[in-house]
């Protein structure tokens, strides 16, 4: 993806689903406008009240009556009217557009959730968690905006500069034009600045990012620019990135100090011609010097328009990057996909079959080749095999993680992907390697987030599969609190709340990649008996390490780069003296005493 | 390590010595700086009396036109001296802002590379891009915009309240003033609830973040257990409370401008009843009156600053503190005063009674380690995973810090000498096979970044990567990394080999470096290893024996000990560990020839 985002555009598609959002809420969006063109008005009146008052002065000045008084006093009273009304309506107006600034990002961070939580384990690893991280997180923030100030005052903007234009013309054509051909200089101005502060503002933003990123690696590489004594040379290419980005900076700074005065300046001229013609039309009678009173302060309200407008383009821009990323994500689509007349399972028996599967995580690199085998139910099978002969594959198969190329996998006799993915997955126990736990307390993570899973079913649960032995000597037992990925918690302990959590859900059919890491005798005891347990009646596949855990098995199937070389029970395995055999001795033998 | 919770106060930030050395570095600058911006704001104070001048003159139908253009002309005059003095105070107070910005980060950068692995284990790299982004941008708005708009605010009062107390009338200012000193009053207020309720939403935004960040990664196990629709409704209160957080403080937010204006619009209503009062009454002039009106509308910006800057400034101090903690983290890893460098270094090595825990734990992760080896000897480690074999040669090379006595390389104690001249000596091949996002070429040539593409190939030939840069459309031109070509395991390890031996250390430590090639690549480096290094000292770590069958010397480890020495023939005759790992591995390979 090219760093340039300046060129990216703002296509129909996406403005019109940018629309879609803020669809809903078009009634307060009308309620606010109108709010918005009142306050124009209110902010139009008020110079016009000055005007008055300072005629009243000019006229009466010298001689003070009560009446004449009461008068200034009037035009003061509803200039307070003005203020107050201003002050109120304002403030709902500011809140009508936050929250819908914020419903308008509520839901699409929401949507965003949903999305990912339909999107299959290919797209998990094949995008880092902090990008998608921050799709949801960052990216929608800076919609918020979008709907909240930017639509609002390019409206207020252009509303003001019309409402100024046509008031000031209202009171005197003449004038009006004098002091109006100011404003093309301006806009033209502003445009040619606003090009080079926003092409600077990129660069800028490039810089900062490559400037990040820069700190960060070698931030993590630290160690690497030490043991090599290369700090010094790794300053200097840092000082040299700092002052790039700090002549970046100056380049917007004096950009900056030319274009805010020039504007001022333009400012005073539209001044002076209202000083110099004014007093002329003064003199002959044409006007008043409270129009020039009101006049000046009109023109003080051009400019401020013109460059709020300015400076939501930058807002758009970052939005425009952010909109397109987000919708890029919602537009991704899972490749499991569910067939419309899939079935619901409700009891299943438990009898899997693998026919001629041929399956691949990339194009044509197979990991398992023409792979058949039938598993009765309440079976248990071990599979064995060298590191990646395709034991753990065929795991993440049942449960459709992946779709296989060729072949049919069957539960039932019915072919998986005829079934409901979830009701599918419901009826599989699956336990990985490495148990992920969720920052929570040890209950949460048995029961995860299914309320019908009563406290007693959680603790018989905990107990038939020995974990209730070590939760209760903790200080606060079930409620001890798991931080993260409970890393707190040795390997063997992580296993058996696995084991809890799996029996909770009662499954039919268990699949267990046995943990490798280095366990204590007394866990790796309770977790042999545990399995054995959890084990009986349902129909159970392993990818085993454990001599002991192989030989409770019915089965043993043995796989060696993509295929099933061998298959029977320990006994009948040993005197083929095949791969088995080999196997036995290397990992086996002496692994257990 | 726990933080006092003070008050966070604003004259921290010029307190600070570290700020003060800057302010006397810059001293110039900002002078110059300040000095055009008094001048500006005292010049543009004189525009409205030139206007009101007019204006009476209008009134008074005397105006002619050699007066007209000698007001307009001085207003004219006063513009243009304006917008030079404006381009200058800005060039020189925001351009000062950025350059102590870039100091700072270049100095915090200089500190970071002399903090010790210790240092980064315990901060996060998310904590410390922190504070070189949000903190160090704090930091730059208060020593920019925040000076600027302190001096502005003050000079702007005292030239604005002076011109309307002396031009026009004392009572007319003080009345129409009052409100306005409410506003700062309401801003000083309103800014520490404004921060509690911002506080509160970077909390809830964070929970948001943590919250997607954890279902991600364990995204396997919500499948598995079907927990989709749990999840979204718990990510739905979340979601919920950060709209509500965000509400709140927009409530606030939204209150400010209003309140603002509002205030501004009684000191306008003051103005225009009594102002107009005074006027009837003929104590001042229409032109006062029309010159008080604008002064008023000059004021209301210097309300707002007052509380605008006030927060800047809080702000500034806060991350000015947090950046000083960094900026004085104490470095583990230093010279001895009393270190001195070896003439003729030599590579070799003894280890005597190592014993070595890491910081806070209580198992030692080495005990009673003694070997030595001669320059030009090949010593081989092998040993369980997590036995200590990497803890061993990270000490050597002073990642972690032994107690003196233990290691001497050299003929030298390791902790006498200067670092700069036991690591430059010392050709360290880490595990994890970092690379940085840059060149093949840059990342070979890594310390120096100044050899000969003769040597750099040189030194990719050594360990067989030559063949595969070459391929590259780039070739050593190739930039690697998350922007560039993804390297496999195997290349990885290899480019990292040499970039440790191009600069042709007395020492070379390969940590599990030939884990990911196969065996012939394996055998061909180990040959050049013997060829090319003759004469100085290699360490190999490994988990194949065929990696160091023919070291000079062999110990190896497990639980932190040294169980096992001497070389390939003495350690199989020993039957130990040496030998079933050794007979595992053949059975290992037998397995893997099968078709």
């Amino acid at each position: 993806m090219s760093g340039d985002t300046s060129k990216i555009k703002l296509t129909k598609k996406t403005t019109r689903r940018l629309l879609q959002y803020a669809k809903p809420y078009f009634g307060l969006f009308l309620v606010a406008f109108l709010a918005i063109a009142i306050l124009i008005g209110l902010s139009l009146y008020q110079p016009i009240l000055l005007g008055e008052a300072t005629d009243v002065i000019v006229d009466n000045a010298g001689s003070f009556t009560q009446e004449i008084f009461m008068q200034i006093v009037i035009i003061g009273l509803k200039y307070l009217a003005c203020v107050l009304l201003t002050f109120g309506i304002s403030y709902l107006q500011s809140m009508m557009l936050a929250y819908i600034g914020q419903k308008v990002i509520y839901k699409i961070r929401l949507d965003v959730f949903k999305h990912l939580h339909k999107l299959d384990i290919s797209f998990f690893n094949n995008n880092p968690i902090g990008r998608l991280v921050t799709r949801a997180t960052n990216d929608v923030e800076t919609l918020s905006e979008l709907y909240s100030s930017v639509i609002v005052t390019l409206v207020r903007s252009v509303g003001t500069l019309i409402g100024i234009v046509i008031t000031m013309l209202t009171f005197n054509l003449e004038l009006s034009l004098i002091t109006f051909t100011t404003i093309p200089v301006i806009i033209v101005i502003t445009v040619i600045f606003t090009n080079i502060l926003m092409k600077n503002w990129s660069s800028i933003r490039s810089k900062i990012s490559s400037l990040n990123a820069f700190v960060s690696e070698h931030v993590s590489g630290m160690k690497i620019i030490q043991i090599f004594t290369a700090e010094k040379k790794t300053y200097n290419k840092f000082t040299a990135k700092t002052e790039e980005l700090r002549k970046s900076h100056m380049k917007q700074i004096v950009t900056h100090s030319v274009y805010g005065p020039s504007i001022y300046l333009l400012n005073i001229l539209a001044t002076v011609l209202l000083i110099i013609f004014g007093s002329k039309m003064y003199m002959a009678g044409a006007i008043t010097i409270g129009t020039i009173v009101t006049f000046q302060r009109y023109i003080g309200r051009f400019f401020d328009p013109i460059q709020e407008f300015a400076e939501q383009l930058n807002v758009i821009q970052s939005s425009k990057v952010s909109a397109q990323r987000i919708f890029g994500l919602l537009d991704e689509q899972s490749s499991i996909v569910e067939k419309e007349d899939a079935i619901e399972l409700d009891d299943i028996k438990g009898e899997i079959e693998f026919k001629n599967v041929w399956f691949a995580y990339k194009d044509e690199d197979w990991i398992l080749k023409d792979v058949s085998f039938k598993i009765e139910a309440g079976q248990s099978v071990a599979f064995v095999g060298a590191t990646g002969a395709g034991k753990t594959t065929i795991q993440n198969l049942i449960g459709r993680y992946y779709d296989i190329q060729k072949g049919e996998i069957l539960l039932d006799g019915i072919n998986i992907k005829d079934i409901k993915i979830d009701s599918l997955r419901i009826k599989i126990g699956q336990m990985l390697q490495d148990v992920f736990l969720f920052t929570g307390d040890i209950e949460s993570n048995i029961r995860l987030k299914n309320e019908e899973i009563g406290q007693d079913e959680l603790i018989a649960s905990a107990k038939y599969v020995n974990a209730d032995s070590f939760i209760s000597k903790m200080k606060l037992q079930y409620k001890e609190p798991v931080l993260e990925g409970g890393t707190s918690l040795s390997a063997g302990q992580r296993q058996l709340i696995s084991f809890a959590r799996t029996l909770a859900y009662k499954p039919r059919i268990l699949i267990l990649d046995e943990a490798t890491a280095n366990i204590d005798t007394e866990t790796e005891l309770l977790i042999q008996d545990a399995l054995k347990k959890i084990m009986e009646g349902r129909t159970t596949l392993i990818v085993a390490h454990r001599l002991s855990t192989i030989q409770n098995c019915d089965n043993i199937i043995v796989m060696h780069k993509g295929k099933i070389v061998e298959q029977g029970n320990h006994q009948q395995l040993l005197k083929q003296k095949g791969i088995y055999f080999k196997l036995y001795k290397l990992q086996y033998e002496n692994s257990e005493n | 390590m726990t933080k006092e919770k003070k008050k966070d106060n604003i004259m921290d930030l010029i307190k600070s010595p570290y700020m003060r050395s800057f302010l006397r570095k810059y001293w110039l600058s900002y002078l110059l700086g300040i000095f055009f911006l008094i001048a500006i704001d005292f010049a543009q104070t004189r525009i409205p009396v030139y206007i009101g001048s007019v204006i009476d003159s209008l009134d008074a139908a005397s105006l002619s036109t050699a007066e007209l253009t000698h007001d307009v002309v001085a207003i004219a005059l006063i513009a243009v001296g304006i917008v030079l003095g404006r381009i200058i105070w800005r060039y020189f107070i925001f351009g000062t802002a950025r350059k102590i910005e870039r100091d700072i980060r270049n100095d915090l950068f200089s500190h970071l590379e002399g903090l010790s692995l210790n240092y980064y284990q315990q901060h996060k790299t998310g904590e410390i891009m922190a504070y070189i982004t949000n903190d160090l941008e704090a930091v730059r708005q208060a020593m920019g915009q925040g000076i600027m708009m302190v001096c502005d605010v003050i000079c702007l009062l005292i030239f604005i309240l002076s011109s309307m107390l002396s031009l026009v009338s004392v009572s007319l200012t003080i009345y129409s003033v009052l409100p306005l000193a409410v506003i700062a009053v309401v801003t000083g207020l309103l800014g520490p609830r404004l921060f509690k309720k911002f506080f509160a939403r970077q909390k809830a935004f964070a929970e948001i973040s943590d919250f997607v960040q954890e279902d991600i990664s364990g995204i396997k196990v919500i499948k598995a257990f079907v927990q989709q629709e749990k999840e979204i409704d718990s990510f739905d209160k979340i979601n919920q409370n950060y709209f509500s957080k965000n509400m709140s403080l927009t409530k606030t937010r939204a209150m400010m401008d209003p309140i603002m204006t509002l205030i501004a619009g009684l000191a306008f209503v003051v103005a225009v009843i009594y102002g107009g009062y005074l006027a009837l009454n003929t104590q001042i002039s229409v032109g006062d009156f029309t010159v008080f009106i604008q002064y008023l509308g000059m004021l209301v910006w210097p309300m707002i600053a007052v509380g605008m800057s006030i927060n800047m400034i809080t702000m500034g101090s806060a991350s000015l503190k947090r950046i000083e903690d960094v900026l004085e983290a104490k470095f583990d890893i230093t010279d001895e005063p009393t270190a001195s460098e070896v003439e003729n270094f030599c590579g070799s090595i003894k280890v005597d009674n190592l014993t070595f825990s890491y910081p806070e734990k209580d198992m030692p992760a080495l005990k009673n380690i003694s070997f030595e080896i001669q320059e030009g000897q090949t010593l081989g480690i092998v040993g369980k995973t997590g036995s200590g074999k990497t803890t061993l040669t990270n000490l050597l090379v002073r990642i972690y810090d032994c107690e003196k006595g233990s290691i001497f390389v050299s003929g030298k104690d390791i902790r006498e000498m200067p670092l700069k001249q036991l690591r430059s000596n010392i050709g360290y091949v880490t595990q994890d096979n970092f690379l940085f996002s840059d060149t093949i070429k840059n990342n070979i040539d890594f310390v120096n970044e100044n050899a000969s593409m003769d040597k750099i190939t040189e030194a990719a030939e050594f360990s067989c990567v030559n063949d595969n840069i070459v391929e590259f459309p780039d070739g050593y031109e190739t930039v690697i990394g998350e922007k560039g070509v993804t390297l496999s395991g195997g290349q990885k390890q290899r480019v990292s080999i040499s970039r440790a031996y191009i600069i042709e250390p007395k020492i070379l430590i390969m940590d599990d470096s030939l884990s990911a090639v196969d065996t012939d690549t394996e055998e061909r480096i180990l040959k050049n290893l013997k060829e090319k290094r003759n004469g100085k000292t290699n360490i190999i770590i490994a988990h194949r024996l065929s990696a160091l069958q023919h070291a000079d010397k062999i110990i190896v480890i497990d639980n932190g000990e040294i169980i096992e020495h001497g070389n390939h023939k003495t350690l199989l005759q020993q039957k130990g560990l040496y030998y079933s790992l050794y007979k595992k591995q053949q059975l290992e390979k037998m397995i893997n020839e099968e078709e």
